[in-house]
């Protein structure tokens, strides 16, 4: 639009910049380079990732230029092997120059943040080399053309999540719940990877994202077929967005550093399940009815179980963490209703309020030392910052009119409207919560008394302060676009992002319904309004409300069982009791069985075989004068008489 | 009555024979060794009669290498002999025995 094409290196370079810093904090590490100091860590890493930003910015203005149609870049032979080609390439079209720009600038603040709140860890320089790969991870999964190499991007970002989230992983809980994300989250692409076998054995070889498509939409699939490739991409999905049954590795997830949830857990790793959906939407509006039912009620039970959850969390990170489950599931519920627009759209704006969120925790964290919002409060005083900016953050969340939230969450209702007017109710009862939830957080963690924080393992804490320019000016930064960025709902926004899909599915068009305006508004505002009423002015209080809520408020508080029932009952239960034992089972007996059979039948013959070495010579020859004997016979019935010739 | 090839044969067969019963059946070493010493010379015979009597026989022409295998086998006998005796001897005069049923150390 306002600069010349982007030329397909220059796309690469998006991808290969943090992949340099990363080698080379990699290489320093590992080669123990006294002189590589820890800014020299993060300097790199935020400089090579501000070089990926404004190429970014690049491929967002020439894909707006192209109308958000896809720029033809040629793929590349990455390896041959007998009739499979694997290629990989660079897709440039409206849903990836967004998730380029919406990952590099969310990482890149990210970074700037953490040099504040990363400061004097000893980890410092690890922390960013980990921070690299994954922005590598994230940025290939978004700008793959091959299904393959989608995967191995969507594996890498799995594996920097472990990585992270086990960051200080001398503490237990953050190694389990480090595993708990890893093994959770591969079970989900357990199934994604039977999705890339199931496509590569039926279309013979195509690996190609716009090729597939094209095939699943002119029904060259058959039903069932395409049926398993959607179920399993949407499996990977369930797991890598955090989808009920799949949704209870997240909130564990929160162990990690606080920026680590910021980038990853809220804005773009957890989003790539609702990109993978998006990315396949040809695809997904090609399989039958059944399949978009399925995954529209997932998102849509995920929505209100996570902000049930959400309401009764006292730890900041953990609501937010809930929330971002239940936005999710929104996005997820709106694909499954065939709302491509309205699920990029909230994954786009959700980005960057919910970063700004997740950093506004951590940066009260930094001044109480605690997550625990039952020993914060009144902090509006002393961090006016942290407290502005995050109410920006909680105001968009909430959908108050005018704030991005309130644009994206109108299109998802908008279309659950439409489409299913059950799913709209949900939708809407889910706003009122989120309004609900966000705003208990500000009054328990800005509003009234300060409550003490909590004792840091050098004694007193003390009074609470600002965070240090280097946090509060990303969390400044952050709040533009969770204000303004709603307003591209009103420029065509729709229709540029319609541009990635076939012309014949698209049907994006901008209105305001008056009933849906005025439910989600009435929801936000509503929510506001009882979280005021319960936690400010406590009429009712919240514990005669969690009473007369009665059994309901307990098995929320306990998050509906669903730990307990992965980890006693599937993982305690079924593995480690069924399955585990059955694995060791057939281990001992089958896989050593064939090892130590083969060895004791070689011993067995061996020992009848001995008893031949009599150490009687004559015994020996007279063994030898058989052989003859019979080598004699057989030449003789064989060749007849030698004699006779 | 010509003696033919099969005749030679029948004798060196009947040779070999009794050497290999005696080879087995003695158990005093130098009877043994006398069994092998038969097989031998059985076998010298049956080398010759088939040089001899082989097809492409013509007087002048004559094929030496059944008669070549005759002295490689009588040589090789006779450094046999030599090395069997000297090991009778050895073992006689370790064990005080020679019977062959007796020595049977290199066993299972």
């Amino acid at each position: 639009m306002f600069l010349g094409d982007i030329p397909e290196a220059a796309v690469w370079a998006i991808y290969f910049a943090p992949m340099v810093s990363f080698a080379i904090i990699a290489g320093a590490l590992l080669l123990r380079v006294p002189q590589f100091q820890d800014q020299h860590a993060s300097n790199l890493t935020i400089g090579a990732i501000g070089i990926s930003w404004l190429l970014a910015l690049w491929a967002l203005d020439t894909s707006i230029g192209a109308d958000g149609e896809r720029v033809g870049f040629d793929s590349h032979l990455w390896m041959e092997l007998f009739e499979l080609r694997i290629e990989f390439g660079v897709t440039l079209d409206s849903l990836s120059a967004l998730m380029m720009f919406v990952v590099t600038s969310v990482s890149l603040l990210v970074q700037i943040y953490s040099t504040g709140y990363m400061h004097g860890d000893t980890g410092y320089r690890r922390y960013f080399m980990h921070m690299s790969l994954f922005t590598v991870a994230m940025l290939g999964l978004v700008m793959a053309s091959s299904l393959l190499q989608l995967f191995i991007h969507w594996e890498l970002v799995g594996l920097t999540s472990y990585l992270l989230v086990g960051f200080w992983f001398d503490k237990p809980s953050a190694a389990a719940a480090a595993k708990k994300a890893f093994i959770v989250t591969r079970f989900g692409d357990f199934f994604f990877m039977i999705a890339v076998v199931l496509i590569w054995t039926k279309t013979g070889g195509v690996f190609d994202i716009a090729e597939i498509n094209a095939i699943a939409e002119h029904h060259e699939l058959s039903d069932s077929v395409l049926t398993g490739f959607v179920l399993g991409i949407f499996a990977g999905a369930v797991g890598k967005s955090a989808q009920f049954p799949l949704h209870f590795w997240l909130p564990d997830a929160m162990e990690g550093p606080t920026p680590v949830s910021s980038l990853l857990h809220s804005a773009t790793m957890v989003a790539a399940g609702v990109y993978l959906l998006g990315r396949f939407f040809p695809a997904v509006e090609a399989s039958p009815d059944g399949v978009h039912t399925t995954i529209a009620y997932v998102g849509g039970f995920t929505a209100i179980l996570a902000a049930s959850m959400g309401i009764v969390a006292n730890d900041i990170k953990r609501v937010l963490a809930y929330s971002t489950i239940s936005q999710l599931g929104y996005m997820v519920m709106v694909i499954g209703l065939g709302g491509f627009v309205a699920a990029i759209f909230h994954l786009f704006t959700h980005a960057f309020f919910k970063s700004l969120l997740f950093q506004g925790s951590g940066s009260v964290n930094h001044a109480t030392g605690t997550f625990d919002m039952r020993l914060m409060g009144g902090l509006w005083k002393v961090m006016p910052i942290t407290f502005w900016t995050f109410l920006i953050g909680a105001l968009s969340l909430s959908g108050f009119p005018g704030f991005a939230g309130f644009w994206s969450k109108d299109e998802i209702l908008l279309d659950a409207w439409k489409y299913d007017k059950f799913l709209f109710v949900i939708g809407v009862i889910v706003a009122f919560m989120t309004a609900f939830y966000m705003f208990r957080v500000i009054i328990m963690t800005f509003v009234g008394e300060y409550r003490g924080g909590e004792e840091s393992e050098h004694g007193g804490h003390g009074p609470p302060h600002e965070s240090p320019r280097s946090m509060t000016t990303p969390l400044i930064i952050l709040a533009v676009p969770s204000v303004l960025f709603g307003f591209f709902a009103l420029n065509g926004f729709g229709t540029f992002l319609e541009g990635s899909l076939p012309e014949e599915i698209r049907h994006f068009e901008f209105k305001l319904e008056p009933v849906v305006v005025a439910c989600s508004v009435s929801a936000a505002l509503g929510g506001i309004g009882a979280a005021w009423a319960v936690y400010f002015f406590r009429q009712p209080a919240p514990e005669q409300l969690g009473k007369a809520a009665g059994p309901l408020y307990t098995v929320a508080a306990d998050k509906f069982y669903v730990d307990e029932i992965a980890e006693d009952g599937v993982v305690r239960g079924a593995l480690d009791r069924v399955l585990g034992p059955a694995a060791a089972a057939f281990d001992k007996y089958v896989v050593d069985g064939v090892v130590t059979g083969a060895a004791l039948a070689a011993r067995q013959v061996g020992d009848m075989a001995r008893r031949l070495e009599t150490g009687q010579l004559q015994a020996y020859t007279s063994m030898s004068m058989l052989g003859v004997v019979v080598a004699v016979a057989v030449i003789f019935v064989l060749s007849g008489n030698v004699l006779e010739r | 009555m010509t003696i033919t090839l099969a005749h030679y044969l029948a004798v060196s067969g009947i040779v070999f024979g009794i050497g290999v019963a005696i080879a087995l059946s003695k158990r005093n070493v130098v009877a043994v060794l006398m069994g092998v010493e038969l097989m031998l010379n059985a076998s010298n015979l049956a080398f010759l009669a088939f040089s001899r009597f082989s097809g492409a026989f013509q007087p002048g022409t004559e094929p030496l290498a059944g008669h070549t295998f005759v002295v490689f086998v009588l040589t090789v006998a006779a450094a046999e002999a030599a090395v069997a005796l000297a090991m009778a001897v050895l073992i006689y005069r370790r064990r005080e025995t020679v019977d062959l049923d007796r020595i049977s150390v290199l066993r299972w």
